[in-house]
Order: C-alpha cells, then structure tokens, then sequence
C-alpha cells in the first residue's frame, strides 16, 4: 500500500506496516480503529467547554506526569500547530506552573488523577466548578485524562513488546 | 453462588454507582445502565455529541477487548482487568470484574489474593506473571521493559496474549478514572436508606 491511514499510536512507538508487531496489533483491528476513534473525538473540534489547545495541554501534562516519551512529541507537535502560546507549553513541558488561574487547575487536576485516580474525588471535582469550569468542560476532561491513561498504557506496553523483538 | 467476598473495602457483591454530576445522569435509566455509562454506552439522550461519540468508541474498545475470540482467555482478561482496579482502588470496577471472572473461571481464590494484596497474587505461575505484569503496567507503566514481557513469555504467554493483556489493564486504566471520578459505588446495605 502507498499510503496508511493516520495512527497515533502506531507513529508514536513507531511501528512500520512491515513491523511485525503492526500485523500483531491489526488482529484486534477492532481495539486498533476504536482507539484511534476516541482519539478523535477526544480532541474534536466540537467539545463543548475546554479548547482543543487546552485539550492538548492536558495530554502533553499527562504525559510528562506518566514520563510517556513516546507520544508526548506528538501532543506537542499538535500544540505548534494548533498555534498555542510557546510559553506555556514550555511551562508545562517542564512542570513549571502557568500563570493563567483556570488552566492551573486544569492541570493540576490532570496530574491527580493520572497519577493518585482514588483522589479524583467529589471534592476534586467540585473544586474545578469552583475555578470556573463549566459542568460540561469538567465532564470532557475527565473523559480526556481517563482516555490518555489507556493511550498511555497501550504504548508503553507496546514499547516493551517491540524491544523483545529488537533483542531477539 | 458462594458467598462474596469482602476484604479490604473490596467485594464480590453487585454494587449501583452513583454520579455526581447532571450531564452524567443523562437519562433516569437504571442504576445498572448509569454503570454502563462506563462499558456499554446507553443512549445518551442529553449528552453533548462528543460524549455520545465518545462512550461510543469506548463501548467498541471494551468489547473488541473483552470479548472478542481467540488470543488470551477471557477469565485471565477479566483477571487483568481486576488488578488493575485494584490497584487504582476502584472498588466499583473491581466488584464487577471480579464477579465476571468467577462465572468464567468457576472459583475466586485468586480473587480474594488480589483483594487481599495484590503483589504476589496468583495460584499458578501463570497467573502471578499476569498479576505482576498488571501491576507494574498499571502502576508505573513508565517501567515497563523487554524484562516483563519476557516474564510473561517464560510463563507461557504468546504475543496476541500479552497484547489482549496490555489491552485489558490499559482499558481498565481508563475506566476505573471515569468510575472514581464522576461517581461513587453504592453499596447494599447503604441502598436501603
């Protein structure tokens, strides 16, 4: 084939469609198309209450929480093009703290429930309505961080299985 | 059915979960439709587009994962799974999954391993290289290496295994959050207030 549809994960490790590993994956061409699938509906245009740049932000955030190298670039690949301020993805680059209040809160409710899920409490949850959040922002991102700690965990688990192939 | 297990704030037991939010409650379905907010998308008649999309892909993923023939047995995912919500203290999760995997494998003596602690659990070699790879992947998936994939092989895994693997505890990484964080489980004796 000359061309293959876009995939995040598979750019991300990267696995080449003469991988074996990618024709590993394609016989759960199901998980495969719903993964990209809510990837694409995680940062699409139309969500109501968080930015797509804000979108990001939290990805790039969860990742440097999750110490995610392999799909950080991509997030902040997407930021530049999305023509976010540099400075604050630098900031959260290097979990330095923003000046702006909401994203601060934004964040530092990513960080909690990527890394401490337990302590994404009523109280979490009810101090980000608190810091301006709408009803419906504070459902998207929950969705959003719930959805990159599978992304996540799908590429680091693929890292591990391609590096077994590269020993052997 | 054998009596359920109650160790450490984890159970065996049916439990109802209840969300915090309006958005969440996006129909006056059934306590047991609003848990499957989480695995088996209702209709979401009032929710914003994105998140009917949303629940949409993520009904696909845990079925493709869950269910789908071939590869890794499926009481071992429903095992995987379980750790995972076990580690994230997702007792919600945990009940359910764990209950799926006692239909399955027909006995829960790993289950009350994994409730107990979870580091360490497991009645074959087998299943304790699928509990130890859970936990770390779960935990710290920054760490995970060629070593633990190599762990999982010398205990008999095949790669579409350990791939069903990754999945089950990556799709439980995401599930347990929406669980602890837009809602609380609700537990039988509580219900009757």
């Amino acid at each position: 084939m000359t061309s293959t549809p876009h995939d995040v994960i598979d750019a991300a490790i990267p696995l080449a469609p003469d991988h074996p590993l990618w024709a590993l994956r394609r016989q759960r061409d199901k998980v495969v198309a719903a993964t990209q699938g809510s990837y694409d509906a995680m940062f699409s245009p139309a969500v109501e209450g968080l930015s797509v740049s804000e979108r990001l932000l939290v990805a790039l955030h969860a990742c440097r929480v999750s110490k995610a190298d392999s799909l950080a670039p991509h997030y902040r690949d997407r930021l530049a093009a999305e023509g976010a301020d540099g400075d604050v993805i630098a900031a959260v680059d290097a979990g330095q703290p923003v000046a702006d209040a909401r994203l601060r809160a934004v964040l530092a409710f990513t960080g909690k429930l990527i890394e401490r899920p337990i302590e994404g409490d009523k109280a979490a949850v009810q101090s980000l309505a608190a810091s301006g959040l709408s009803t419906p922002a504070i459902v998207a991102m929950s969705q959003l961080i719930a959805f990159l700690s599978y992304q996540i965990r799908v590429a680091a688990g693929l890292k591990a299985l391609v590096a077994v192939e590269a020993a052997a | 059915m054998t009596a359920p297990i109650r160790i450490k704030g984890f159970t065996t037991e049916v439990l109802k979960w209840k969300p915090w939010l309006d958005t969440v409650n996006v129909d006056t379905a059934t306590p047991a439709q609003l848990a499957a907010l989480d695995e088996m998308s209702p209709q979401a008649r009032t929710s914003p587009y994105f998140l009917v999309l949303a629940q949409l892909q993520r009904s696909i993923a845990f079925n493709a994962i869950m269910f789908a023939p071939g590869g890794m047995p499926r009481a071992e995912r429903e095992l995987g799974a379980t750790v995972e919500s076990r580690v994230n203290g997702c007792v919600y999760c945990a009940s359910v999954h764990a209950q799926r995997f006692e239909q399955l494998a027909k006995r829960n003596d790993v289950i009350s391993q994994v409730f107990e602690a979870p580091e360490g659990a497991g009645t074959t070699a087998r299943e304790k290289a699928i509990v130890a790879f859970s936990i770390r992947l779960g935990a710290e998936p920054d760490k995970v290496s060629a070593d633990d994939v190599r762990g999982l092989k010398e205990a008999g895994l095949t790669e579409q295994e350990i791939l069903d693997l990754i999945h089950s505890v990556a799709l439980f990484a995401w599930a347990n959050r929406l669980m602890l964080n837009l809602g609380e489980p609700i537990f039988p004796e509580a219900d009757a207030s």
